[in-house]
């Protein structure tokens, strides 16, 4: 069978794509002349500058909107302009979600070029988040945006599914990173819902997930952003930090608890009181409790995704074509995959590629425990979180949580009596 | 905030404290990754636009099949220094083409992007519509079989959204489809 193999190796090794001269350069005698084709480049550079510098200017719009003019006109304003200039007109590619990818494989390969472009688009809305709360997803970000839009009503989902759910992004995360590292796949931008929208066309089950999940947002605040988008996890991580927080209302507060109600990612925590009289001890001891559990679940969940890395390095191409190779050797087919095709026309060595595949596999070993310490580490924060009752004497904004979509603003009462 | 400052003690400032810290670290590691990846980064020769090398390129079929695009951004590029200008072209007719004549039958091309004009005896200068190639790379793969292989594909850069991962890219069998410059967005053959 080897051998059957290896004959039509030989003959496909012919029809390589190379220019080969079979025929000799026509002399003309009619004075013919070779048209001049000339292929167009757009000016890619002034794009990506351009949308740069859009980008920053729309965030400086928003920390006005949001922490000066607290207009939620202004908000809804710039939603409008980031879905027609960054969805449909640019249609998307590369955003700042995307870029969570490149800049793990430039940190992971000091060989990958990062354009500085997706460099900064990565950075910027993290650096605004420190500064002034998630002002990126108020209204420039095209996803976020598109979803406010639409949405009308917000049913409430209870708080502990939304807190439970609210780890997916962080696993999506890690997800990301580990494929992202291994140069195996972009899965944020491969399972982008809503690319598909922008560009009116592309993978049909993106475009029906896409057109679910905006039905949904009718419905519920933003169900991307709340339970899927990795970078929002990483901008309210740095919102939690940030230096100015938004705010509900400078009045102050008669918790009236209309701005809960109103909070379309349930980011308004009702006033709370006397959680410290429950036996002060207690509280302690659970906190303490779950601060030693922080490093097991680490450690927990970096070694069972470890375990794993094998059956999680197939995703890279290298690897699938190795085990694509090996199982056409077993089963000695002679109806061959098109990449195992490609492989023997190449004149490809098998040694080389083991050799390949094993520094792959090494690469997913050391990321795999990375993402599944992160996935560990977001669970134990998640809990510790949660055991740690704080006393509020008025309805307060969880900055980690909170899009700055200014809704809260405009149903207080306080804020109208102005 | 001043309100606390007056009352050193207490769960608030110690929050205070630890979001200070927070801020601190949070913003050191913003300062550490900028700082580590920006001198790697240029702003102008950065890799940025996706194309087909088309030494690589094995006519896989995919370029047709994968891109984002609903009729691909991949077209057939001819590069006219190098074609024989021959008569019987081997991008042109099907393979064991009985006559030599434009009917629909004896095309190689599904979707009748090559246009044929007779220069002089025995020479035909052949064009590609880009509009109507899909991007399947059969004339390519015929005419590096039979041919000087003056056909050839490459992603046609005012179409191509360039996406963050070229979805072809993915999957191309022989991975020719890279990032270049946008010095070099094309890699023709004629003009190497
Ligand atoms: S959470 Fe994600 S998708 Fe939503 S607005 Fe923020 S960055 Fe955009
Ligand atoms: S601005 Fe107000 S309503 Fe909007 S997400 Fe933040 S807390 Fe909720
Ligand atoms: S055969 Fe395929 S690649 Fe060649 S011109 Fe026609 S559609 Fe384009
Ligand atoms: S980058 Fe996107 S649009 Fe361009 S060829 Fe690849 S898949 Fe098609």
């Amino acid at each position: 069978m080897k051998r059957l193999a290896s004959i039509s190796v030989l003959l496909m090794l012919k029809a390589r794509a190379f220019a080969v001269a079979r025929f000799p350069k026509p002399d003309f005698h009619s004075g013919y002349q070779y048209p001049d084709i000339v292929h167009t480049v757009p000016n890619e550079t002034f794009w990506s500058w351009m949308d740069l510098g859009i980008l920053t200017l729309m965030l400086l719009a928003a920390v006005w909107a949001v922490h000066r003019a607290k207009s939620r006109r202004i908000i809804l304003g710039i939603s409008l302009v980031s879905v027609l200039y960054f969805g449909f007109y640019r249609s998307g590619c590369v955003c700042s979600l995307g870029s969570i990818q490149n800049v793990a494989l430039a940190i992971a390969d000091p060989g990958y070029h990062l354009p500085l472009v997706v460099l900064l688009l990565f950075l910027l809305p993290l650096a605004f988040a420190l500064f002034a709360g998630r002002v990126f997803c108020a209204g420039v970000c095209p996803i976020g945006a598109l979803q406010e839009l639409v949405n009308v009503r917000n049913f409430r989902i209870s708080r502990p599914v939304t807190v439970a759910l609210g780890v997916i992004p962080w696993i999506y995360l890690a997800f990301a990173i580990l494929y992202a590292a291994t140069r195996s796949q972009f899965i944020i931008c491969r399972f982008d819902p809503f690319i598909g929208i922008f560009r009116m066309g592309g993978d049909i089950g993106m475009i029906v997930f896409g057109v679910l999940l905006l039905l949904l947002a009718v419905f519920v605040g933003r169900p991307f952003c709340q339970f899927l988008c990795p970078y929002g996890a990483l901008l309210g991580l740095f919102s939690r930090f940030s230096a100015r927080k938004v705010e509900i209302t400078s009045p102050e507060c008669i918790n009236c608890s209309l701005c809960h109600h109103a909070c379309p990612v349930d980011a308004i925590r009702p006033p709370s009181r006397s959680s410290r009289e429950e036996a002060a001890g207690k509280g302690i001891k659970r906190v303490l409790l779950y601060l030693c559990v922080l490093p097991l679940l680490t450690v927990g969940g970096a070694l069972l995704l470890d375990s794993q890395h094998d059956s999680l390095s197939l995703a890279n191409k290298q690897v699938r074509l190795l085990h694509l190779l090996q199982t056409q050797e077993e089963t000695a087919t002679l109806q061959m995959a098109p990449e195992v095709e490609a492989f023997h026309e190449m004149g490809g060595d098998v040694q080389v590629l083991e050799e390949q595949v094993g520094h792959i596999r090494q690469q997913f070993h050391l990321w795999s425990l990375l993402a599944g310490g992160l996935i560990g580490f977001s669970v134990g924060c998640r809990l510790l979180r949660l055991s740690v009752k704080r006393t509020r004497k008025t309805y307060e904004i969880d900055p980690v949580a909170c899009v700055a979509c200014g809704k809260c603003w405009s149903y207080c009462p306080q804020n109208k009596s102005r | 905030m001043k309100k606390q400052a007056k009352q050193p003690k207490g769960p608030t400032s110690r929050r205070d404290f630890f979001k200070t810290c927070g801020t601190i670290i949070a913003g050191s590691g913003l300062l550490a990754v900028g700082g580590y990846l920006a001198p790697r980064s240029s702003a102008t020769e950065g890799d940025s636009m996706w194309q087909i090398d088309p030494e690589l390129c094995l006519q896989c079929g995919r370029c047709q099949t994968e891109c984002v695009m609903p009729v691909s951004a991949v077209k057939c590029f001819h590069a006219n220094q190098v074609c024989g200008y021959c008569d019987l072209c081997g991008g042109y007719y099907r393979a064991n083409v009985k006559e030599l004549n434009t009917a629909a039958e004896n095309m190689l091309c599904p979707t009748g992007a090559i246009t044929r004009k007779y220069v002089e005896d025995p020479y035909f200068e052949y064009t590609i519509d880009e509009d109507l190639c899909n991007g399947c790379g059969k004339c390519v793969k015929g005419c590096s079989s039979f041919g000087n292989g003056s056909l050839f594909l490459q992603i046609q850069q005012e179409i191509c959204l360039n996406c963050n991962e070229c979805q072809i890219a993915k999957v191309c069998v022989s991975g020719a489809i890279q990032r270049v410059p946008v010095s070099k967005a094309y890699r023709l053959k004629d003009k190497a």
